[in-house]
């Protein structure tokens, strides 16, 4: 069957309730999928294992307190298999002068430090929406603002090169 | 168990979401840009499967299920805790589900504050990027070298925000 972007995201949906019920992700609740956190969780344990100062006690979810959940290696074995499997891997770098990898890394800095201020990537914005929570509707309204202004600085920037 | 679980989910999300091209922000930049549906079905499905998810397992009563909307039974469980300490959150249906359990506070309005600030930074910032941090992650599992720099960044800003931001904010929002 062809696997269209909204069969994708109803099962994906589906199988995030699917894991709060039946496999204990649970403090905190509506955790199923989230990459920032995930992430978050990943290295905090890492350098809590090697150094346990940097902090002072171990900072993120409760859950991942004495395995850190591996979300983050599911999705890039995934996607590495699925890229193989029908020959479209291929090293490149974008098109575009402001997605070179060195501007980059900067953006994905920033990325990491408003998802952490909102309380989840947009990912777990929208399970948290669908868990009925008025701050995470809010969210998503601004995430839309910032795709809006986002969209104009677009338009001008082609418009200069 | 919930490790093995989530490693199980990810593969899914990482297989099939490269396979259909799959992207929250690329959702919403597609429809404001070129008005396409394509790629923001994926989002309102996302949607309308989690809320399903958690309405039938709220019905057939779950234990792990009980706080379910949120804005109902969740945000009490809180509000009895702070009232044997005197605290008092008014209004109290928008207490957030907690994300980080540093800055938590009974103030509701710093947390709309925040998710405000927040919102605006990860949408403005990801349209330039190119993608949500999902649809980053896959293309650098497809050979891209500015996605790969972009999962670096990712990681070092997690640590940044923990080690700089929280005493910043706390003490700025007290």
């Amino acid at each position: 069957m062809r696997w269209t972007a909204a069969r994708v995201g109803f099962l994906i949906g589906f199988g995030a309730a699917v894991g709060q019920a039946l496999f204990k992700i649970i403090p905190p609740p509506a955790y199923g999928v989230c990459i920032a956190c995930h992430v978050r969780d990943l290295v905090n344990w890492i350098i809590f294992k090697i150094s346990p100062n940097f902090y002072g006690k171990f900072v993120g979810a409760p859950v991942s307190a004495k395995f850190p959940l591996l979300t983050i290696i599911g999705v890039m074995i995934g996607a590495f298999l699925a890229a193989n499997i029908n020959k479209e891997f291929q090293f490149k770098t974008m098109r575009v002068w402001w997605q070179n990898p060195l501007i980059e890394f900067f953006w994905g800095m920033f990325v990491a430090i408003g998802a952490l201020m909102m309380g989840g990537c947009p990912i777990r914005t929208i399970l948290k929406a669908a868990y009925l929570d008025i701050t995470a509707m809010f969210g998503l309204v601004s995430i839309f603002i910032g795709v809006v202004l986002g969209c104009i600085v677009i338009k001008r920037l082609v418009k200069l090169t | 168990m919930p490790v093995i679980y989530s490693l199980f989910l990810g593969f899914l999300l990482g297989y099939l979401g490269q396979r259909a091209r799959l992207c929250f922000i690329g959702g919403m930049r597609d429809y404001v840009l070129v008005r396409d549906t394509y790629l923001i079905k994926g989002l309102f499905g996302f949607f309308f499967g989690a809320l399903l998810g958690f309405i039938l397992f709220n019905i057939i009563s779950i234990a792990s299920l009980k706080t379910f909307p949120w804005f109902i039974n969740g945000a009490g469980v809180f509000l009895k805790k702070w009232k044997t300490m005197g605290i008092l959150a008014n209004p109290s249906f928008i207490l957030p589900v907690p994300g980080d359990p540093i800055t938590w506070s009974p103030n509701v309005f710093y947390h709309l504050l925040l998710a405000f600030i927040g919102g605006t930074i990860v949408g403005f910032v990801s349209v330039l990027a190119g993608g949500c941090p999902f649809r980053q992650h896959v293309m650098a599992a497809e050979g891209s070298y500015s996605a790969l720099s972009y999962i670096i960044g990712f990681a070092t800003g997690a640590v940044v925000f923990h080690k700089l931001l929280v005493p910043i904010i706390k003490t700025l929002l007290r």
